[in-house]
């Protein structure tokens, strides 16, 4: 007995490139998806390794699946496997990151902050 | 213990996207299949649903491959209560109906015509790897997905056995210490000395399991990576396979269609597909008669279905009425989300095994956490402690039976593996 003497079903065939549409608008599944890979590459990929893309302007299957290709090949490089230390940052370069984006955000206008971790200790 | 168990090896689980039992298989009671699947709780064809006129639709045969849904069903929460209490406000007691469908599907822009679409099915020869494996292994009447809401926290059942409160798409809004007081099944199979892997389709693609990514990426693989890990034998002992998402480039200047069926992707797509994933392990003779596959979609996606979801035990958890959406409503997670196509395929299983569900006094119910609960009962030996809906889940190796169906009696797609 093997394989050849299987009872054979076939499969419907049909047109793949009349199928295909990668201009199709992306559902609420990717966009969600999109929303969880910047999030995974904000906390996972050093600042200046980053894509720098505003997901907001990826609007279809072609153009969000350029942008998670990049950022799970972000994600295998810089990420985790359980059982392998990773990398200590020094705590300077992570207020230094952390500055950065803020500054970005407010225009450049500094705010205070605190290392990440760092509990807040009330003032004496 | 059966000779299937005593074999069991590996169990593969491949998870769909958003197709509703009736709307993939209920065309299987009807007309002359009646005779021939009496058992399957599918569609009489006399079911249906107001429209917003208040015209009285029915089921209709008429489910295209795609076109038809490129208004996206809703399925997140509010969406879902509409679906299955066919717009009653909340209340304690009040009944499920099934009669929201259309009403929901008309919130999403669609025309009174188009809004009646929700309501269509799939004749069996339409999708004929689905059908076929449905009624050559064993098809579950009562699977339901395990909340009524969309496709992260229904997934997170399937790794986590709970969802963590969460009714939504955003399990990073479940603040990482409690996420890690309940760990992944498959981190619980490392702990234990197994071997475990998540593929995703490839990189363009990737996964919807992006908190487990960062959090250990050495259980992630692609489906090349399955491909070659069926054709060695060297295939985990427990594998989650994720189908491509989206239509984008493939290697070489190729096409990859998107093969999870999620609306409005070509469903043939996903058929070839699930051909595939099936083919890859039918064709290695030891791998088949040491692997149970479970074919299961993660929700219904909007789509009808005819059987109310049952109740179940609480998760442990609760989403308040901002999270739920709908006024009034905090959720205990004690009321499963709506029936979903489930099929487990083994050479160990008689042809046309039907599981019955909730038509049947004797029924069994299962959902997503059915998945963290067999794996860990047959791997671990029940010894690894699961969330509550885990420890209460029905299992379902116990359709594996004594008897080893020769290679005369067990389907082969070839023309699948071309795809």
């Amino acid at each position: 007995m093997a394989i050849k003497d299987a009872p054979v079903v076939d499969i419907i065939e049909f047109d793949k490139k009349e199928a295909y549409n990668h201009d199709r608008p992306i559902s609420s599944l990717i966009r969600t998806q999109l929303v969880h890979l910047h999030h995974a590459e904000h906390i996972v990929v050093p600042e200046k390794k980053q894509t720098n893309i505003n997901i907001n302007m990826l609007l279809t299957e072609r153009q969000a699946s350029d942008y998670i290709q990049k950022v799970t090949a972000l994600l295998h490089k810089h990420g985790k496997v359980a059982g392998k230390p990773t990398k200590k940052k020094k705590a300077t370069s992570k207020i230094r990151s952390k500055k950065a984006v803020i500054s970005k955000k407010t225009g450049g206008k500094s705010k205070k902050t605190r290392p990440a971790g760092k509990k807040r200790t009330s003032r004496k | 213990m059966s000779q299937g168990l005593d074999n069991l090896k590996h169990i593969v689980v491949l998870m769909m996207e958003n197709r509703s039992f009736d709307h993939m298989l209920g065309g299987l009671k009807l007309g002359g299949l009646k005779q021939k699947f009496p058992k399957i709780n599918g569609l009489t064809g006399n079911e249906s649903n107001p429209d917003m006129q208040g015209n009285v639709v029915k089921v209709s045969p008429t489910a295209d491959y795609r076109g038809q849904l490129s208004h996206d069903p809703d399925h997140h929460f509010p969406g879902v209560d509409l679906q299955i209490y066919g717009g009653t406000p909340f209340a304690p007691g009040r009944t499920a109906n099934m009669q929201g469908f259309i009403k929901s599907y008309a919130t999403q822009n669609t025309s009174l015509q188009d809004s009646h679409a929700i309501m269509n099915y799939f004749t069996p020869e339409k999708i004929p790897v689905l059908t076929t494996l449905a009624t050559e292994y064993a098809v579950f009447n009562g699977w339901f997905s395990s909340i009524p809401g969309p496709t992260i926290c229904n997934r997170a059942f399937a790794h986590y056995g709970t969802s963590f409160g969460n009714v939504d798409m955003n399990m990073f809004l479940v603040p990482a210490a409690t996420r890690q007081k309940i760990p992944t099944i498959y981190e619980r199979l490392a702990a234990g000395g197994h071997s475990a892997k998540l593929y995703y389709y490839d990189e363009p693609s990737s996964t919807m399991e992006i908190v487990n990514l960062i959090k250990d990426q050495s259980f992630f693989g692609t489906f090349d990576e399955f491909m070659a890990d069926c054709k060695s034998g060297d295939l985990p002992e427990y594998s989650f396979v994720e189908p491509n998402y989206s239509d984008h480039p493939g290697p070489g200047g190729g096409q990859l269609l998107a093969t999870d069926q999620h609306p409005d992707h070509h469903v043939l797509a996903g058929d070839n597909f699930i051909g595939k994933v099936y083919d890859l392990i039918r064709i290695n003779p030891d791998l088949w008669k040491s692997t149970a596959l479970l074919i299961v979609y993660d929700e219904h996606g909007g789509l009808y279905d005819h059987v109310a979801p049952p109740s179940c035990i609480p998760d442990g958890f609760q989403a308040g009425e901002a999270a739920t959406g709908v006024p009034g409503l905090t959720f205990n997670f004690d009321r499963l989300g709506i029936r979903v196509p489930a099929i487990l395929v083994s050479p160990y299983i008689p042809r046309g095994t039907v599981v019955p569900g909730t038509e049947d006094p004797n029924g069994r119910i299962f959902e997503h956490a059915s998945i963290p609960a067999t794996v860990s009962k047959h791997f671990l030996d029940g010894n690894d402690a699961g969330t509550p809906r885990e420890q209460q889940a029905e299992t379902f190796l116990n359709l594996l039976g004594d008897t080893f169906r020769p290679d005369n009696d067990c389907v082969f797609f070839p023309k699948a593996m071309k795809g």
